[in-house]
C-alpha cells in the first residue's frame, strides 16, 4: 500500500498539469475575449455584418448620428450630415477602420469580460457614444473642400476637443454608391474608406518650415540676425532648392513670411542633420500615437544618408518627409499653447442605457513639443505671417496665427498640381481653436487653402466665440 | 512497534476526522437547481412546462431518496463522491431539458440508471472475491462488445462507435460502457501487484480494446483508454522504462498511422487553424469560442444563449454551454470538480483496503478527468478537437451510465462507504 501511494503522487503531476492547462485557457479567454465577441458571427451583437447592438451616436449638441432602430442601423436624416460624418461615425462593415463604429465597437456594444453582452442582453443594445464634433461644422468643412479631396481638422488647443474633421470624398452611407467605388476608374472615391484627417500621409510642403524655423531658434544663436541670399534658388553640390519667386536678401522672420525656399534650404544646412531630426523627433516624427482607439498614421522625417541637397528640401518639406494632418494639428497647436502640446479626442463621452457613464473625455497633455521662449517666438512668427504677408482682411475678425503650404507632388512638368496647406490658429483669447486644411492637388496654400481655412473658422467664431 | 501502530491509527483518524456536512450541501444544491428551472420556466414555452416541472421533480427527490437512505438510514458519512457527480448531472440536465426538452426524459432516465448503476457497482465492488471472479468475464465481454460494434455498428458523425437498435429508439455506444469494464478489469489484480507477467495479460487486452477503437476510427475514447492503461500499468507495475517504451511506441504508431491514412491528419487539419475555418470545419469551435466570452465570468443565464443553436451544442460544446448560460466562473468549477475527484482519490489511495481499490480509484478519477481535458482543450483549440463528451454534463445516455460507474470506483476507495463511520474510529 505505501509503494501504491507513492506511485499515486505521480497523479498529482497530472492534476498540476490540468490546473496549468486551465490557467492557460483562463488566459486565452481573457487577452482574446474583445477580438472573439466582436467577430460578425456573434448573433448577440451583429445581424449579418451590421452591429445592431451598438448605442446610438450623436454629436456634441446631440444630434443622432447613427442609432439601432428594430434591429437596423439608421443615421441621420440630412444628407449632407451623413456624407460629411461618413469616416467619423464610420460604417457597419468595418471599411473605415477609424470610424468609432468600428474602432469604439466594444464600447459601442458594452461588451465586456467580466458581464459579456449581459447589457446588450438587458436593454436591447450596448451603450450611446457621444462625439466631441459639431456634425453642421463638418458639413462646413466638407462642402468648403470643394471640388477637390483633401480634410480638414478643427481642435481647442487647450482642451484637446475636436471640433471639426472633415475627409473627402465620402458617400452618403445610406444610399452607398458600392458599384461605382468598386468599379472606380476615374479616381473619384481614391482613398475613400480613409479618414484622412487620421490616417492620411501628405508631403508637408512649407509648412514645414515651421519646424526648420523651431529647430534654428533653438540651435542657432544668432539666427534673427542673420540674413540669406534668394537668387530665385539655392545652389547645392550641383543641384539646386528652387524657390518660388527671387527674394533677394532677406532675414529670418521675413523669410518664413514670404516662405522663401532658398533661405529655408541654407537654414537646414546651417541646423544640420542631427538636429533637425532631434527636432522632429521630439515633435513626434516617426511615433506612433493614439486618440483613444484611433491610431494616427504615423509622420516620418528621415534624413539618415541624405545628400547635402536632400537635407535642403528637407528643410523646405520636401524630400520624403510625410506628415499626418492630425499630427500638424497637434503640432500648431502646442506652439499655441506654449509649446505643450494636448492630445485631440473625438469621442465626448459613453453612456449605459440607464445613463451611467462609463467613458468621459479629459483634457490630456502630450509632450512638450516646444520650450516657451521658442513657443512664444514661432506665436510671433506665426502671427507676423498672417498680418504681414498673407493679410488679416483673409481672416476677418479672427487674429489668425498660420502657415501655408504648397507641397509639390510631382517632379514632372505638368504634372499633378501640389497640395495646399494651411495650419494655424487664432489667437483671441475666447477662440482658442486651432485648425488644418489640406486641399490635394489643390494649388497654392495662400490661394486655395487660406479660403477653406477661413470659411471653416467664421464658422467656429460663429458656434463658439464670444 | 505498538507505538507506531497508534500512531497509523490517530492518522486514519484524523483522515477521516471531517466529513463534509452533506445535508447543508444538499440544501445549496437543490436550491440551485429550483433556480435552473426557474430560469427555463421564465424563458421556456407552456408546452414543455410539464416535462420541465415532471424532470426536476423526479431528479430532486432521487437526490434526496439516495441521501435519506444511506445517510440517514444506514449512516453513512463522507458524500463528497455523490455531491460532485449530482451537481454535476443536474448542470447537464438543466441544459438538455432547455435546449432538447423533447429528449429530456430521455436523459432523465439515462440519469435514474446511472445512479442504480452506481449502487450496484458499489455493491460488487463491496466483495473483493466477488470482483476477482468476475474479471475474467466482464474481460471478455468488453472485448465482444467492442467486436460486435466494430461488426454491425453505426457511423455517427465519422466514428463507427453507435449500435443503433430498433430504428433509432435506443442507440447506445457500447465503448462508453466499456470505460467502466476497463478500469474494472486493469484494476483487479491486487495479487500480483508488482509482477510483469500478469501486466502482459492487461497489455494484451488494453492492445485489443484501443485497436479496435481505433478501426472504429473512434480516436478520442481510443486516447483516453491508451491514457487510462498508462495509468494502470505504472500504478501497478512502477515501471516507468517500460511504459515509457510503450508511449515511444504508440507515438510512432500514432506517426506512422498519420502518415500513411491522410485522411485520419486531415480530421486535425483545423487545429490551431479554427479562425481559418470558420465556416467550415471549425465552426462549432468558433461559435464556442465566440459565445463562450460573451457570456461573461456570471453567463447570460438558462435559455438566453445563442450557442445552444449550434450542433451538438449539449453535448460536444458542452463546456461552451456552460460558458455561456452560467457564466466562466461555474465553467471553471465545473472543471475544478475533475481535480477533486483526483486529488480525493490520492489522499484516500493509502488507507483503502486494497492495492484493487486504490488503483480502481485512481484510474477512474485520472480519466474522468483525462476526458473533461480533452474536451474542454480539444473544443477551445488548445489541443485537437476529438470530440469527447464533457463527463456528466454532455448529453448521452451511455455516457451518463459510464460516467456514474466509474464515480463507484472512486466511492469505493473509502472505507466508509461500507461500514458506519463510529464502528471505524472505534477500532
Amino acid at each position: 500500500m505505501k509503494t501504491l501511494s507513492r506511485r499515486a503522487w505521480v497523479l498529482y503531476v497530472l492534476a498540476a498539469l490540468f490546473l496549468a492547462g486551465l490557467g492557460v485557457l483562463f488566459y486565452t479567454f481573457w487577452s482574446n475575449a474583445d477580438d472573439w465577441a466582436m467577430r460578425h458571427a456573434n448573433r448577440h451583437l451583429y445581424a449579418g455584418d451590421t452591429l445592431t447592438a451598438a448605442g446610438s451616436i450623436t454629436d456634441e449638441t446631440g444630434a443622432v448620428l447613427a442609432e439601432t432602430v428594430d434591429g437596423e442601423r439608421q443615421y441621420n436624416d440630412d444628407r449632407d450630415i451623413r456624407t460629411a460624418t461618413l469616416h467619423v461615425v464610420g460604417d457597419s462593415e468595418g471599411y473605415i477602420a477609424t470610424g468609432v463604429q468600428t474602432a469604439y465597437q466594444e464600447e459601442l456594444t458594452g461588451y465586456n469580460f467580466v458581464d459579456g453582452v449581459y447589457d446588450v442582453k438587458r436593454y436591447g443594445k450596448g451603450n450611446d457614444l457621444q462625439l466631441s464634433v459639431n456634425a453642421g461644422l463638418c458639413v462646413e468643412a466638407y462642402d468648403a473642400l470643394g471640388k477637390n479631396k483633401g480634410t480638414v481638422g478643427v481642435f481647442n488647443y487647450k482642451t484637446g476637443k475636436l471640433v471639426c474633421v472633415a475627409s473627402k470624398p465620402a458617400f452618403d452611407i445610406a444610399n452607398k454608391p458600392a458599384e461605382n467605388i468598386n468599379n472606380d476608374k476615374t479616381g473619384a472615391y481614391e482613398g475613400v474608406y480613409l479618414n484622412r484627417f487620421f490616417s492620411g500621409l501628405y508631403t508637408p510642403g512649407s509648412t514645414f518650415k515651421i519646424i526648420t524655423a523651431a529647430s534654428a531658434l533653438d540651435n542657432i544663436a544668432d539666427i534673427e540676425d542673420q540674413s540669406f541670399r534668394c537668387r530665385g534658388s539655392y545652389g547645392i553640390d550641383g543641384g539646386s532648392v528652387k524657390c518660388l519667386s527671387t527674394h533677394g536678401t532677406i532675414g529670418f522672420e521675413r523669410a518664413l513670411n514670404v516662405s522663401c525656399n532658398s533661405a529655408f534650404a541654407q537654414i537646414a544646412l546651417q541646423v544640420g542633420a542631427e538636429k533637425l531630426t532631434a527636432t522632429t523627433t521630439a515633435l513626434g516624427f516617426n511615433q506612433r500615437f493614439m486618440l483613444g482607439n484611433i491610431r494616427l498614421a504615423q509622420s516620418r522625417f528621415d534624413v539618415s544618408g541624405a545628400s547635402q541637397l536632400d537635407l535642403g528640401w528637407a528643410g523646405v518639406g520636401q524630400y520624403t518627409t510625410l506628415v499626418n494632418p492630425c499630427h500638424m494639428l497637434m503640432i500648431v497647436g502646442a506652439i499655441a499653447n506654449g509649446g505643450q502640446a494636448v492630445m485631440p479626442y473625438l469621442v465626448e463621452r459613453i453612456t449605459t442605457q440607464d445613463g451611467a457613464v462609463v467613458q468621459e473625455a479629459e483634457t490630456e497633455t502630450g509632450a512638450q513639443m516646444f520650450s516657451e521662449a521658442t513657443a512664444a517666438r514661432l506665436q510671433e512668427l506665426l502671427r507676423s505671417n498672417v498680418e504681414n504677408y498673407y493679410g488679416d482682411r483673409r481672416f476677418r475678425g479672427l487674429e489668425m496665427c498660420g502657415k501655408t503650404g504648397t507641397a509639390e507632388v510631382s517632379s514632372e512638368e505638368g504634372g499633378d498640381d501640389p497640395h495646399a496647406w494651411f495650419v494655424g490658429y487664432s489667437q483671441r483669447e475666447d477662440l482658442p481653436y486651432a485648425i488644418v486644411v489640406v486641399v490635394e492637388n489643390g494649388g497654392g496654400g495662400s490661394s486655395v487653402a487660406i479660403p477653406v481655412a477661413n470659411q471653416v473658422m467664421q464658422a467656429v467664431d460663429d458656434l463658439y466665440g464670444k | 512497534m505498538a507505538a507506531k501502530t497508534k500512531k497509523k491509527k490517530q492518522a486514519r483518524a484524523r483522515r477521516y476526522r471531517k466529513p463534509v456536512s452533506w445535508p447543508l450541501w444538499l440544501l445549496f444544491m437543490t436550491l440551485f437547481q429550483l433556480s435552473c428551472m426557474l430560469q427555463i420556466y421564465i424563458n421556456g414555452t407552456q408546452e414543455s412546462m410539464v416535462t420541465l416541472f415532471t424532470v426536476y421533480g423526479v431528479y430532486i427527490a432521487a437526490e434526496w431518496i439516495y441521501f435519506f437512505v444511506f445517510g440517514v438510514v444506514l449512516r453513512r458519512k463522507s458524500f463528497e463522491i455523490e455531491l460532485i457527480a449530482f451537481f454535476l448531472t443536474g448542470l447537464g440536465l438543466t441544459l438538455t431539458t432547455s435546449v432538447y426538452p423533447d429528449r429530456a426524459f430521455t436523459q432523465l432516465a439515462a440519469v435514474l440508471m446511472g445512479i442504480v448503476v452506481f449502487i450496484v457497482m458499489l455493491w460488487i465492488l463491496g466483495d473483493t472475491k466477488r470482483v476477482i471472479r468476475l474479471r475474467m468475464p466482464v474481460a471478455v465481454l468488453a472485448i465482444a462488445a467492442l467486436g460486435v460494434t466494430l461488426l454491425i455498428g453505426d457511423e455517427i458523425n465519422g466514428a463507427k462507435n453507435w449500435i443503433i437498435l430498433g430504428d433509432g429508439v435506443l442507440s447506445i455506444q457500447p465503448s462508453e460502457i466499456v470505460k467502466v469494464a476497463f478500469v474494472f478489469v486493469g484494476a483487479a489484480t491486487l495479487e500480483h501487484l508488482q509482477s510483469t507477467r500478469s501486466l502482459t495479460k492487461y497489455i494484451l487486452f488494453a492492445g485489443a480494446c484501443i485497436g479496435m477503437l481505433f478501426l472504429m476510427k473512434d480516436f478520442g475514447t481510443a486516447l483516453i483508454f491508451f491514457f487510462t492503461f498508462i495509468v494502470i500499468a505504472f500504478l501497478r507495475s512502477g515501471d516507468i522504462k517500460t511504459i515509457f517504451l510503450v508511449c515511444t511506441a504508440a507515438l510512432l504508431g500514432g506517426l506512422g498511422i498519420l502518415t500513411f491514412r491522410p485522411y485520419v491528419a486531415n480530421r486535425f487539419q483545423t487545429y490551431r487553424h479554427v479562425w481559418e475555418y470558420a465556416q467550415t470545419g471549425g465552426y462549432q469551435q468558433v461559435r464556442l469560442l465566440i459565445y463562450s466570452v460573451s457570456g461573461g465570468l456570471f453567463g447570460l443565464g438558462i435559455g438566453n444563449g445563442r450557442l445552444r443553436s449550434v450542433y451538438a451544442a449539449t453535448e460536444d460544446l458542452a463546456f461552451g454551454m456552460v460558458c455561456e448560460e452560467f457564466g466562466i466562473i461555474i465553467a471553471f468549477a465545473v472543471l475544478l470538480t475533475f481535480v477533486a475527484l483526483v486529488v480525493y482519490s490520492i489522499r484516500y489511495a493509502a488507507a483503502a483496503r486494497s492495492a484493487f481499490y486504490s488503483i480502481a480509484a485512481l484510474a477512474a478519477s485520472s480519466l474522468l478527468l483525462f476526458q473533461a481535458a480533452l474536451h474542454v482543450f480539444g473544443v477551445t483549440d488548445l489541443l485537437p478537437w476529438t470530440g469527447v463528451t464533457l463527463p456528466f454534463i454532455s448529453r448521452g445516455g451511455s455516457s451518463m451510465l459510464c460516467c456514474w460507474g466509474l464515480a463507484a470506483f472512486i466511492k469505493a476507495i473509502d472505507v466508509r462507504t461500507y461500514r458506519r463511520y463510529d464502528k471505524i474510529a472505534r477500532n
